[in-house]
């Protein structure tokens, strides 16, 4: 490394690191505003019921209440998180109006002088629910006869008049006729939360018109926009600050908090604290989808995968706040970083009456990549290859095509598991310590 | 409910008199691991509560071949207790070190899962439990102390003041299973007492942790090695009866079907190491 | 609910403050007299992240009733850190990068003081097992006992100049 570089090469003292090590770091719930009110939220026991009623009186005697926020108090009560990005419809509520769709689902906000009256009066809310069936299992919510989760009468997110995200690229069918082996495969994994040290949390503070939210969001803006729309507010009387935050890993990216605190600062005047506490942040923050993930190929004698048909379900919950997109990430990774000629994938984002499934470190894909990498060692064991040749042989090289059409020009597998290699002292066959990821001579493209 | 009066008692007598006047609606904790977390959730709303910090009961005293333990002696200050090892090998395995600076003594009679690993390891020692109330004090053993899942023979006018343990030699063996290395709640705890006859196991108590909807003896287990030499054949024999004698639960932490096959594991684990610890106090 | 008055030591300087019954200690420091760098993490003793010590004991003060510490000791991160620059531990953790997000951090820094008041030179084991109730969910468990350790050295090298320093 050449004196020119000050950064690479170096260990360089984080910015925030002296704050963080002399415990001087302000996170949203070490701020407080004089008269702020504490917002605390009446969640549905049931995981799938009709609103017969709610009855507030006995919550409105408790010292220290304030007022109570409903369904009819909120101006734009029906949204999606991705509306932003166009993703239709919008069907998640701020406060549901006649029916619970999980367990721990808002159904009223109340706001009251300290956190103990809040506890209080969420506890004298009486609720008057009828249950209806609930469904968990991502096969019985497509089965016929099931419950149905959504306002529009199936139990999957819809691609654009579709119920999946289909991916279809050459001739799938052709493959397996020419393939040497077919291997079929199941794999499922499980609905992860991300458990921040930190839990999700804001204030929302009135000024003259406008409010400032102090929030650990890890997607500013899109909180911002979200509450916005659902309340009916122009962009600019909304000041948001977020920036730190005690631990997200894409737990925080969904906009949950904010549009309620908002609202109740809209209504009392005053600043508004929503802070989950660890219960809710384990039982009602998203957590990552649970997926089932069915891959057939057709595999050459040598190894090359010459057709893979794929079923990807994900569990997005209730409401579908990110996983529609996860989906799409998984669609168009179910090849992983491999070259196969011949490719048919069917993802769902199935609706279940469980907690509301969204973003988490590479969603979507990182599941995918489970299945996959299980799934090239079975094709390493069926065809008696040594599993890093299989890998090799199937790797992309520049100038591959994708199932999704996009052209590979900056491909490394290659040069990365020869590194790989050499870092565990895994001696490679002459064959593969050769190899690049330059593009395929005409006769290994023809394959 | 917010909570309207927290008494801080300054002796026991005072502490009793308290229990008397405000009865069942008085939540009585003592080092507050395990009452805290509901109140500051608000799953529990009490009205009054009384802590036990300064009613003076955090001593451990000798008394003649027995050691009584203030019930409030923190499970830090039993790690150290060189005159019950088992005791404080079991301290030693729970929770964390400033969970151990609070917890107490009495209070991990009373912890979840029902019976702590502390109270687990008391069972084995064959301890008493002294229940003080108006009619002042009175002993009883302690494997007649639960009555249920979380349930026990104290009477709503008494307070467990004190543990008492034989301090006796012998040997001794614990072992925990939990899903990580430390600070964790327990899929099964073991713990094991008894004297040697030569290569002969005498006066034998195998008490289960976890297992059950409190801590338990296992009964068939202590009759499969009770005078016998500890051989593989024996030890087999009292694992398979102590997974036997078990009444495991479901929870967060294991199955009913993990914990019952844990029991019999760690149970042959815990008998092992009996075979071959060296003598010494237990 | 009447409230009550606590009276305790607060980093070397006396504290009275007006609570109600059952105030934890954890709420106090942080709404009350300003310690923010005691965390809200749980309030179940699971995290470790709201850790002050007691009498130079690590507790959670989320399960503590501040009426317990009434006439005790309690110190936090704010009493320890200096006017200027950084403690040892602090030091070492900044220099490991023994922090990600930072909630966990001052919890994991008190318990460091603590353990090597009493082990100044700490195997990891007894690192790990000292750290056991302090959660770092980024999960950088690896540079926070590096921070531990190197903490330990320089402690131990500050005592050698020390009492070098003393003989001399």
């Amino acid at each position: 490394m050449t004196a020119q570089y000050h950064v690479v090469g170096e260990s360089l003292e984080r910015t925030d690191g002296v704050a963080h090590v002399t415990g001087r770091t302000l996170y949203t719930a070490d701020l407080a505003f004089p008269g702020m009110l504490h917002l605390k939220v009446v969640r549905s026991p049931l995981h799938h019921a009709l609103i017969r009623g709610v009855d507030l009186s006995a919550a409105e005697r408790v010292p220290g209440f304030v007022r109570a926020l409903t369904h009819a108090d909120v101006p734009h009560n029906v949204y999606t998180i991705l509306g932003l990005i166009g993703v239709e419809p919008e069907e998640e509520f701020v406060l549901p109006v006649d029916r619970v769709r999980y367990k721990g689902e808002p159904i009223v906000a109340i706001l009251a002088e300290t956190e103990a009256a809040a506890y209080e009066a969420v506890g004298k809310v009486q609720l008057d629910l009828e249950e209806l069936p609930a469904v968990f299992d991502m096969d019985e919510a497509l089965a016929p006869g099931a419950p149905i989760v959504t306002h529009w009468g199936n139990n999957t997110f819809m691609y654009e008049g579709h119920p999946c995200r289909r991916v279809r690229y050459g001739d799938v069918e052709a493959g397996f006729a020419q393939a040497d082996h077919i291997l079929e495969g199941e794999y499922r994994t499980s609905p992860i939360e991300h458990a921040p040290l930190e839990t999700t949390g804001c204030i929302a503070v009135p000024e003259a018109g406008r409010f400032t939210v102090y929030t650990n969001t890890q997607a500013v803006y899109f909180s911002l926009d979200n509450t916005s729309i659902i309340l009916g507010l122009q962009p600019n009387r909304l000041r948001f600050i977020g920036g730190t935050v005690g631990g997200g890993f894409g737990g925080k990216v969904d906009v949950i908090v904010e549009p309620l605190a908002t609202l109740g600062a809209m209504r009392t005047g005053r600043p508004v604290r929503y802070v989950y506490n660890r219960q809710e942040e384990m039982q009602v923050s998203s957590t990552r989808s649970a997926e089932t993930i069915r891959i057939k190929d057709g595999v050459m004698a040598d190894g090359t995968i010459v057709a893979r048909k794929v079923t990807g379900l994900a569990d997005c919950g209730a409401y579908s706040r990110q996983t529609p997109y996860a989906i799409t990430k998984f669609a168009a990774n179910a090849t992983g970083p491999y070259r196969i000629p011949n490719v048919w994938v069917d993802a769902y984002c199935v609706y279940t009456n469980r907690t509301p499934t969204s973003a988490m470190r590479g969603f979507g894909v990182t599941m995918g990549h489970f299945a996959i990498e299980v799934q090239m060692d079975k094709i390493a064991e069926r065809c008696g290859i040594d599993p890093w040749t299989v890998r090799f042989r199937n790797a992309h090289r520049n100038g591959d095509v994708k199932p999704h059409r996009k052209v590979t020009s900056d491909a490394t597998l290659i040069e990365t598991m020869q590194a790989a290699a050499r870092l565990v002292g895994h001696g490679l066959p002459p064959e593969l310590a050769a190899m690049t990821s330059a593009p395929r001579t005409e006769w290994e493209g023809e394959r | 409910m917010t909570v309207s009066t927290y008494f801080q008692p300054d002796s026991l007598p005072e502490a009793l008199a308290l229990l008397g006047e405000h009865g069942p609606d008085l939540l009585v904790i003592a080092g507050g691991t395990v009452a805290m977390p509901l109140i500051n959730e608000g799953i529990s709303l009490p009205a009054k509560v009384m802590g036990l910090r300064r009613v003076g009961l955090g001593g451990i005293e000798q008394r003649g071949d027995r050691l009584a333990i203030g019930a409030m002696a923190t499970l830090t200050a039993l790690t150290t207790l060189q005159e019950v090892p088992l005791l404080a090998e079991a301290a030693r395995h729970t929770a964390s070190w400033a969970v151990r600076n609070m917890g107490t003594v009495g209070g991990n009679l009373f912890t979840p899962p029902p019976g702590g690993d502390v109270a687990t390891a008391l069972l084995a020692l064959d301890a008493q439990v002294e229940l003080v109330g108006p009619a002042g004090a009175r002993l009883l053993p302690l494997s007649g102390f639960w009555t249920g899942f979380m349930t026990t023979a104290a009477g709503p006018d008494e307070l467990v003041a004190r543990i008492v343990v034989p301090v006796a030699p012998g040997r001794h063996a614990f072992v925990k299973l939990g899903r990580k290395a430390a600070n964790t709640p327990a899929v099964v705890t073991v713990a094991v007492r008894a004297a040697m006859d030569g290569e002969a196991v005498r006066d034998v108590r195998i008490a289960l942790g976890a297992a059950g909807p409190h801590p338990l003896r296992s009964a068939g287990a202590e009759a499969a090695v009770e005078g016998r030499a500890l051989t593989p054949e024996v030890i087999a024999s009292a694992a398979g009866a102590a997974a036997e004698d078990a009444q495991p639960f479901s929870d967060q932490v294991a199955s009913t079907w993990y914990r019952r096959r844990m029991v019999g594991v760690m149970v042959g684990r815990a008998l092992a190491q009996l075979a071959s610890a060296e003598q010494r106090g237990a | 609910m009447a409230s009550v008055v606590v009276a305790f030591e607060l980093g070397g300087r006396p504290v009275e403050v007006l609570v109600s019954p059952l105030a934890t200690l954890q709420q106090v420091l942080r709404t009350q007299l300003g310690h923010t760098s005691v965390k809200d993490g749980c309030r179940q003793g699971g995290c470790g992240s709201c850790t002050v010590l007691l009498d130079g004991e690590p507790v959670l003060s989320c399960l503590l009733p501040v009426e317990d510490v009434a006439g005790r000791r309690v110190t936090t991160l704010e009493d320890l850190t200096p006017v200027d620059g950084l403690t040892t531990v602090q030091r070492a953790f900044l220099d490991a990068n023994g922090f990600q997000c930072g909630y966990c951090t001052p919890g994991m820094e008190l318990v460091t003081k603590a353990l090597l008041e009493r082990n100044p030179a700490p195997t990891r084991a007894d690192i790990a097992e000292a750290l056991s109730g302090n959660v770092c969910r980024c999960t950088g468990y690896v540079p926070i006992i590096a921070a531990v350790e190197a903490a330990a050295a320089a402690g131990s090298a500050a005592a050698v100049v020390a009492s070098e320093g003393a003989t001399r």
